[in-house]
């Protein structure tokens, strides 16, 4: 397999893959050389992985991406904002950081391959540091062309006090993107995420998030692969009082696959985290929903809810949902539910009683369903497939 | 007076157990029939296979609705031809605003009279006046359908939209259970208000106190899926004083 031979290069390779700026600051910088060699060992021990040897039992990336070129293809980040006053922007700030930050992913998931993966090869760095709430949403474009492989990775650094709107759409590419973006969310701020995956490439993204304390992520996802996609987050709640609701739409195109897995971690005590699927799934589609409510003993006043609603309108489709929970202490208040099947046939009923002939009731059941987490004025209404809409 | 709705000789089973056994009842233009009777006489199952419920065996008998064989309609064809069933337990449909929903029940009962949609301002001020009449608070429209109500709430809101589609034949199915005194007497003076020479009811209730408000032309006694008895205003009396044993025995 042409990656597992790329994965056996020395880091030379490695270099290779990355702009001339990023050459230039590694040979300032000689303890991210380190850090990045680590990713790489740790990368080439585990090798791509599979669905034996990795948490996410559902996609069998090896498999995926066995036919995939390995040259990098062209990736497109257009950034948009007009507070350039109030935002860094950056290929290389994250260099100055501390060295334990920068290392977060690697000490925390220290089995995920598919992150060594992404911080072995990244091609495409953008640092983002908010420095004050900026006025209108960011809005950020990645898009890829052709096939091969790329590997954007994203930190943004949230100052205290700040509240931020970021517009994420993901499209284009034949090939394999495997993207990370880590959050590092200070005091008291808040980050509103609303993300659209159009991807046509096999997909992989990562949310690495480190929650302040009273700080808050929140994320409206609409995934309409038309691919392989996985999204996964894995979010630490640090700080006291510090809160995450992710909400995720997934409708696959055709014969695609959708994986949707939230890992929350509750190290700080009165922390709240909340997640939730709703999809629906056509012809010959499979989605995965995994949620894992972690929270040590220590931690109190803890709440935590994962809720998973799948409707199948395809015998050939699939979902797979797998909550979790590992609680370690008494003081929590948590919640978990997961609903498989076909539209409710009462609900059918009841819409018909009122006049509306079955196609109608079901697609206002389905609206509905979709409207929970996009309601008519979400900025991603427009994103929704025309008989959604 | 003109017949408009005709049940003859009506069987119905559900897994093979029969529920309606050879069931006539005749309601003519403009009247308005209450149908008591004990838990589980099948009163509920009438009102589903009229609105056209599916999990029901029809194993004998006809529906005739304005000479129409009820049968041979389907629920939302049923609906838009004047049968309107005010359900005993609304579902809840989450993400659905009841607003939206009504206005889109409401289009398609006038799509299939050949009646162009109310204009905006025009369905709003409709609403609002019927859901001052219900004591139902504008922000509730907006909330999705059903979702957190209380069960009096629910059953005002099929209230609502049994005021907003005015049906030829509404069907109320319990629509007094679960209120409160006071929303009681609103619910049925809004749906007594309803009342005309041109449309008709069917009243499954419980309680006489419900046709103290909406004085039927006609009550029937339903037992073991068949009408035993029929008579007056009257025989709502004696039901409540005595309950049912006279009828169960006969």
């Amino acid at each position: 397999m042409k990656l597992k031979k790329m994965a056996m290069k020395d880091l030379a390779m490695v270099n290779f893959l990355n702009s001339e700026k990023l050459d230039y600051s590694f040979d300032n910088l000689s303890s991210f050389m380190d850090e990045r060699a680590e990713a790489y060992r740790n990368f080439k021990n585990i090798g791509i992985p599979s669905k034996r040897n990795e948490r996410w039992k559902y996609t069998d990336l090896k498999n995926d991406i066995r036919d995939i070129d390995f040259s990098l293809c062209k990736t497109l980040i257009d950034i948009k904002t007009d507070s350039l006053d109030k935002i860094d922007i950056s290929e290389i700030d994250y260099f100055n950081k501390n060295k334990n930050d920068y290392l977060k992913p690697i000490q925390y998931l220290n089995d995920e391959a598919i992150i060594y993966l992404n911080l072995s090869y990244s091609n495409l760095f953008r640092v983002i540091t908010i420095k004050e709430s900026p006025d209108k949403p960011i809005l950020i474009n990645i898009t890829s062309d052709g096939k091969g492989m790329s590997f954007p990775r994203f930190i943004f650094n949230i100052y205290p006090n700040v509240n931020v709107e970021i517009h994420f759409f993901n499209g284009g590419g034949e090939g394999f993107i495997n993207q990370l973006i880590e959050f590092n969310i200070d005091d008291n701020s808040t980050v509103n995420i609303f993300r659209v995956n159009e991807s046509t490439s096999i997909h992989s993204e990562t949310f690495m998030t480190y929650l302040n304390t009273n700080s808050n992520l929140l994320l409206t996802n609409l995934s309409l692969p038309k691919n392989k996609s996985r999204f996964q987050a894995f979010n630490s709640f640090n700080g006291e009082h510090s809160s995450s609701v992710f909400k995720s739409v997934s409708i696959p195109f055709e014969g695609c696959k959708d994986d949707f897995l939230v890992y929350n971690t509750h190290i700080g005590s009165s922390c709240s985290s909340n997640v939730g699927m709703r999809s629906i799934l056509e012809k010959g589609v499979e989605c995965s929903f995994q949620a894992l409510i972690d929270i040590e003993n220590k931690v109190k006043n803890s709440k935590a809810e994962q809720d998973c609603r799948a409707i199948l309108l395809d015998e050939k489709a699939s979902m797979n949902a797998k909550p979790e929970m590992k609680i370690f202490n008494n003081d929590v208040v948590c919640k978990h539910g997961t609903t498989i099947g076909s539209l409710n046939k009462d609900q059918i009923f009841y819409l018909n009683s009122r006049g509306l002939s079955k196609l109608r009731a079901e697609k206002i059941l389905l609206q509905g369903i979709i409207n929970e987490y996009i309601p008519e004025n979400s900025p991603l209404i427009n994103f929704l497939p025309e008989n959604y809409k | 007076m003109k017949e408009f709705l005709n049940i003859k000789n009506l069987s119905v089973s559900v897994d093979e157990k029969s529920i309606i056994n050879n069931l006539n009842l005749k309601i003519n233009k403009g009247e308005i029939h209450a149908i008591m009777g004990p838990n589980g006489s099948g009163k509920s199952t009438l009102s589903n296979v009229l609105a056209g419920k599916n999990g029901y065996n029809i194993t004998s008998g006809d529906i005739l609705f304005c000479e129409e064989n009820l049968l041979d309609f389907s629920p939302d064809e049923r609906a838009n031809k004047g049968i309107f069933l005010a359900f005993q337990y609304p579902v809840e449909i989450p993400g659905v605003t009841n607003i939206n929903f009504i206005k889109t029940a409401l289009e398609s009962n006038r799509e299939f009279q050949g009646l162009d949609p109310l204009k905006p301002g025009d369905f709003l001020k409709l609403i609002k006046e019927k859901a001052e009449l219900l004591g139902i608070p504008e922000d509730r429209l907006k909330r999705q359908l059903n979702v957190g109500f209380s069960g009096g709430e629910k059953k005002r809101n099929e209230a609502l939209q049994l005021m907003m589609l005015n049906p030829s034949l509404a069907i109320l199915d319990e629509t007094d259970s679960g209120l409160d005194v006071d929303a009681f007497k609103v619910v049925a003076d809004a749906i007594n208000s309803t009342r005309s020479k041109d449309n008709s009811m069917l009243i499954i209730t419980h309680y006489q106190r419900l046709l103290e408000r909406i004085q039927p032309d006609i009550v029937h006694v339903f037992v073991n899926g068949s009408i035993t008895e029929s008579g007056g205003p009257e025989l709502a009396n004696e039901i409540e004083k005595n309950g049912y044993e006279r009828f169960s025995n006969g």
